[in-house]
């Protein structure tokens, strides 16, 4: 029952109430059930919770997959502070779940958050939510009010004897802010830039606290396992990539939006069927299956199932699930240029592959999209590609190159039109 | 605050012209600004005391900062972190939402509230981009161009706002009503074009929409203060 | 070292050759000590490593990425790798980044000769460039005090940056922007001036982006001859490099040691420089005629003279010293205080406060504005006069007074004209030493070799770097043979000698010589020295 699009092929868990403005408040979130996972989570130890949510395989939603109840296993209790921290700083190009769960379903994030608080021990929550939702934010402190109100948060959650604060910290403007180190630093009122690791989050986070950091997808999944159990989330998806995923689909579709449905459901349906296939008749060209920072597939790659393994196997990744559909029209140096001034814009400038790197794609990709290229600048292109992968702090440089290299494997021929036959971008999408 | 339900389609211009299956819904249902309700300029719970505008419509580049209501809400504020420099974020929300923009003078006066260095300072502001390193006029007209919006046309609405507007990117327009600048992605994907107009998002928006949507801002603009300030 | 520490410490190998360290030793200091080098730009060992100028990647057999070496601390057993395929291919693919919007001006940049960047583009970095694209300009920004920026050569390493806010204590610098759009900079007009450890940026900057308005185009480094001395200029004493070109020094700068100064010096002690390179010295023996014009005589007649005069002089002995100059000169002037049965002085100027440096706990800009205050104390000197080091000397009426250095500015004119013997051991010709009787040339600490004292009682070794004018010598010289003349001892044949000769006089230096005192200098007072020095 995703938004603003329904398909009765859908399994909606977490967009259940998107597109009700019920389900929004703390009654209406109740009258359907919410908070008693909170109540059941804070009835088991802390260790309990970590095991059922390992036992569900649920993996986190940000992007890398990496198995939720492991992370929370890596904080120790060893009387440090410690904390959770909900990653709303949606800004991945083709990403738009987390904005949709935060404005329709703030309580659902919540439930989740003090659910996973409880396992961790944490005593403090700060959900960073990027600057520019002003307006889901304004919701979910209108939710954190409610649930102060309540007695959900604060010195004794539901009378449990378990304390813990929520505090909304809003972003002003880094899309690198949601690398989690990043977010940290961002949250400790420093420059968004990403630290190295060594040490992890998990014994030197947040203020130099212990700290887990899970997206907003993720926590949301949470309240479900709780109420209904490993086994039963675990009947969703596959076997590696179980449960349910909001599949934020954008671009040249008939139908565009939020959609939600076990992990492992094929792409080409979830495109050709599910969101109506391409706008005006059109034919597909490509897909960037996991928003802007995966390589993109072919029309031909795309029959496929969209789980973390098949989606890798087919040579992209599935990151959040954010996937732009492009046309048969589509200018693809001119959309790849587009991406890579995002990542210079975006680039928090301290690794120099990456500070040097992005600008150095981008200069290229703009003189070969404006008909003064060369052929020798693909072979650049794929190399500086190659140097800026693997070689910095976080990835953004790697996801700035991943467009490049895999639309030079995929278009080559488009370059190489634009470079021997220079030719006006306006004609072009 | 009254809020009428009108329907989406046909009403509101440009707010979200695709509404698919939820057409029945009004835009305060979807904005959710009937849950969010009034909410008083010196903080409610000292968790929410973060979500406040900071793009609001006059500006006041002289106001004192940190007094009367914005002095109860920076506190409430930090109590929310373990140190003076975790309040640097919000602290500087909370200038703008007062001046509008932040100059070096804003700078040094918020590091000496939190006891920061300026230069300090001056690096985090530059770092983040909602920052107003300079004025901007009364509404911050950011359209997204990024791939998702690109490939629906976010060029050509961007291209219309400045046409309608009469001004260069970054400038402020004749009237000081308007500055319109191209933004990275705004999360909002699946409504191409995006558009965020001080704290509000317009979705769907075409070419086509944005002589409607600047009336309806210059309507809001004349109907008195702060609209957007009670939500 | 314990058994149990022994059997904790780590064991690796570094490019073939296996390798002890302690555990937590991170991969670059460890390959430093194999004596392998590992290219880097933002770390430096006593700043934070952000890890972030990528220089440093090295191959850890096993793993998958390449590991930043400033940070990767050792594991047992690891293999590790500088010059692999891989930790090449990234090194050489970084350089081109760096270079891509470098503008290449060598010829006309201070640090060419001394550039990290030069260097490394120099051993393993692209012969040629293959960007087509125009450069980024940001121009040149004035930082306040002696900084310059050059944005355009900076590669954003951030040194600077993490120096002002760790080591020098005040924020004054940032990167402002993000991305390829970042610079530093300083809160707009508010520069560095005024903070006293800012000028170390421009010896940490490891390109040619910070820059010293004093050095500015002064000398090609290469040019230069680097001579290891001691900052004269307060009694922490710093240990520094005096770099020279023909006989004049150029600039100073800090010279490694843990324990006196790290890496740092003030930009008080490196600004004052000029005077070593002033005009106007005293260039031969001057003698008083009988018709009481100084004459110019050869140091033999002088010294001749000399030993007659002190043997038929009268009335009390004033002595003066200088802690400007060496233990060696002030010792052997102590002997002759102490033949003559004088009264030992040296006047010496003091600030009102110490200035510590707030990342170098043991580093601070002393009070006492002279390097060997506490080596003249320990000699026997007592200090008199002001805090601006003038004024205080007793009435010299009849009596024999011997200077040595002191220029005795500021004291009523003609003093010491009455003086039954008026002797000035003197480096520059001023009014004050025309006074006397003999005024013989003497060096400056930078002329010579010889050791200060500082604040705490350690002692270091200072060498020449520059030529004196050429019939100035060393004060221990001129003093050594007058006390041989006198009977009183055999003249030193070299300033060690000299300095041997102050632990027979002082406990506090026995056992003490120009052998041991090592890189890190030697503190006085050392028991089990004292002890061994009374066995010989």
């Amino acid at each position: 029952m995703a938004y603003p699009y329904r398909d009765e092929r859908e399994t909606p868990m977490l967009s259940a109430h998107f597109g009700d403005p019920e389900a929004r408040t703390l009654e209406g979130w109740r009258r359907r059930g919410g908070y008693e996972a909170l109540r059941q989570a804070l009835g088991m130890s802390p260790g309990e919770v970590v095991d059922m949510v390992k036992n569900s395989g649920l993996r986190g939603r940000g992007g890398a997959g990496f198995p939720t109840g492991v992370k929370w296993s890596f904080l120790r209790d060893d009387g440090r502070p410690h904390y959770l921290l909900i990653n709303a700083d949606e800004s991945e190009p083709g990403a738009f779940k987390d904005r949709e769960l935060c404005r329709w379903t703030p309580h659902q994030m919540l439930e989740g958050a003090l659910i996973g608080a409880y396992a961790i021990r944490a005593t403090h929550i700060y959900i960073y939510v990027r600057g520019e939702f002003f307006e889901p934010a304004q919701i979910v402190a209108r939710a954190i009010e409610e649930a102060y109100a309540a007695g959900l948060a604060g010195p004794d959650v539901l009378g449990s004897g378990y304390g813990c604060e929520l505090t909304l910290h809003l972003g002003a403007g880094a899309y690198i802010c949601g690398e989690e180190t990043a977010l940290m630093n961002s949250l400790e009122g420093r420059r968004g830039q990403p630290r190295i690791k060594p040490p992890f989050p998990a014994v030197y986070g947040a203020f130099g606290q212990p700290t887990n950091i899970n997206n907003v997808e993720t926590l949301c999944a949470v309240p479900h396992i709780v109420r209904q159990g490993a086994e039963w989330y675990r009947s969703f998806g596959t076997e590696k990539s179980p449960g349910t995923k909001l599949f934020n689909m954008s671009g040249h579709l008939v139908r565009r939006g939020n959609f939600e449905f076990p992990l492992g459901f094929n792409m080409k349906e979830l495109i050709h069927d599910v969101c109506g296939g391409i706008r005006d008749g059109r034919r597909l060209k490509a897909v960037i299956p996991g928003g802007s920072s995966v390589p993109m597939l072919g029309a031909e790659e795309i029959d496929i199932a969209c789980d973390y393994e098949s989606v890798a196997q087919a040579g992209s990744m599935l990151g959040t699930a954010s996937m732009i559909v492009m046309d048969d029209r589509t200018n693809v140096v001119k959309q790849v240029r587009r991406m890579v001034d995002f990542y210079a814009h975006e680039s928090c400038g301290q690794c120099t592959p990456c500070r040097e790197g992005t600008q150095w794609l981008a200069k290229i990709l703009r003189r070969i999209e404006t008909g003064n290229g060369t052929e020798e600048d693909l072979e650049t292109l794929v190399d500086l590609g190659k140097n800026m992968t693997g070689t910095t702090i976080c990835v953004l440089s790697d996801s700035a190159a991943a467009p490049v290299v895999s639309s030079l494997r995929l278009f080559r021929d488009e370059y190489l039109a634009l470079i021997r036959r220079p030719q006006p971008v306006a004609a072009m999408v | 605050m009254a809020e009428e339900r009108t329907p989406l389609m046909g009403g509101n211009p440009g707010w979200a012209g695709e509404a698919g299956e939820f057409g029945h819904l009004s835009e305060a249902d979807i904005r959710g600004t009937t849950y969010v309700g009034r909410r008083p300029p010196e903080g409610t719970h000292p968790g929410a005391s973060c979500s406040y505008p900071f793009q609001v419509l006059e500006k006041q580049p002289e106001a004192p900062l940190f007094v009367g209501p914005y002095r109860q809400r920076l506190d409430k504020i930090r109590t929310r972190y373990p140190t003076a420099q975790g309040a640097l974020l919000p602290a500087l929300q909370l200038a703008q939402e007062v001046r509008g923009f932040i100059s070096p003078e804003t700078m040094a006066e918020v590091a000496a509230e939190l006891a920061l260095s300026p230069a300090y300072v001056r690096g985090v502001v530059t770092f983040y981009t909602m920052y107003n390193k300079r004025p901007v006029g009364d509404y911050l007209v950011q359209v997204c161009t990024n791939v998702s919006c690109n490939l629906c046309g976010g060029d050509e609405v961007f291209e219309a706002f400045l046409e309608h507007t009469a001004t260069d990117a970054g400038e402020i327009s004749a009237d000081g009503r308007f500055t319109v600048m191209e933004a990275e992605c705004l999360g909002a994907c699946g409504f191409p074009t995006a558009v965020q107009i001080n704290e509000r998002y317009f979705e769907n928006v075409t070419p086509g929409d944005v002589p409607a949507i600047l009336e309806r801002l210059r309507g809001e603009s004349a109907a008195g203060p702060r609209p957007e300030r009670g939500g | 070292m314990s058994n149990e520490q022994q059997q904790q410490l780590v064991h690796v190998t570094i490019n073939g050759r296996a390798l002890t360290v302690p555990p937590g030793t991170r991969i670059i200091e460890a390959a430093e000590q194999a004596g392998i080098g590992i290219a880097h730009y933002c770390y430096h060992p006593s700043l934070s490593a952000p890890a972030m100028c990528r220089m440093c990647l090295v191959e850890v057999e096993g793993a998958p990425k390449l590991a930043p070496a400033c940070v990767t601390a050792v594991a047992p057993g690891q293999v590790i790798l500088t010059e692999s395929a891989r930790a090449r291919e990234a090194r050489e693919g970084t350089l081109e980044f760096y270079l891509q919007n470098h503008p290449l001006d060598c010829p006309v940049c201070d640090k060419s000769g001394e550039c990290k960047l030069q260097d490394y583009t120099h051993a393993e970095g692209p012969k040629h460039g293959r960007s087509v694209e125009p450069k980024r300009v940001l121009g040149q920004d004035d930082f306040g005090g002696d900084i310059l920026y050059d944005g355009d050569r900076c590669i954003q390493c951030t040194r600077c940056v993490r120096y002002m806010r760790e080591i020098a204590g005040e924020d004054l610098l940032c990167v402002v922007q993000r991305g390829h759009r970042s610079a530093i900079d300083t809160f707009y007009e508010r520069g560095v001036e005024g903070n006293l450890w800012a000028g170390n940026i421009v010896d940490i900057c490891p390109v040619g982006a910070l820059l010293s308005k004093d050095f500015l185009h002064k000398a090609r480094v290469w040019d230069l001859d680097n001579t290891s001395s001691i900052c004269p200029n307060c009694s922490q004493g710093c240990n520094v490099k005096l770099d020279t070109r023909d006989n004049l020094v150029m600039r100073v700068r800090p010279r490694l040691n843990p324990d006196v100064n790290s890496y740092w010096i003030c930009d008080y002690g490196r600004h004052r420089y000029e005077w070593i390179n002033q005009q106007g010295r005293v260039e031969v023996p001057l003698v008083r005629s009988p018709g009481g014009a100084l004459r110019a005589v050869s140091w033999q007649d002088a010294m001749l003279r000399l030993v007659a005069a002190l043997r038929e002089r009268s009335g009390p002995a004033i002595v003066l010293g200088s802690a400007m100059l060496g233990n060696e000169e002030n010792g052997l002037l102590a002997r002759l205080g102490a033949a003559l049965g004088g009264e030992l002085l040296f006047r010496s100027a003091r600030a009102p406060d110490e200035v510590p440096c707030p990342g170098a706990p043991q580093l601070a800009r002393r009070r006492d504005l002279a390097a060997n205050v506490r080596g003249l104390e320990l000699l026997g000197f007592r200090r008199v006069g002001d805090d601006a080091g003038t004024g205080g000397l007793p009435d010299a009426r009849g009596a024999t007074l011997i200077v040595l250095g002191d220029a005795l500015e500021q004291l009523p004119a003609g003093y010491g004209a009455d003086a039954g013997l008026f002797v000035a051991l003197a480096q520059r010709d001023l009014p004050g030493v025309r006074a006397a009787h003999f005024v013989l040339p003497v060096t400056t600490f930078a002329e010579q070799e010889g050791t200060f004292t500082n604040y705490e009682g350690r002692v270091q070794r200072f060498w020449p770097a520059v030529q004196p004018p050429p019939l100035a010598r060393p004060g221990w010289q001129v003093l050594g043979v007058l006390l041989a003349g006198l009977g009183e001892a055999s003249a030193p044949a070299s300033a060690g000698v000299a300095f041997g000769m102050l632990a027979e006089h002082h406990d506090a230096l026995a056992g003490l010589s120009y052998e041991m005192i090592g890189p890190r200098g030697a503190l006085i007072n050392e028991p089990a020295r004292i002890g061994a020095g009374r066995g010989v």
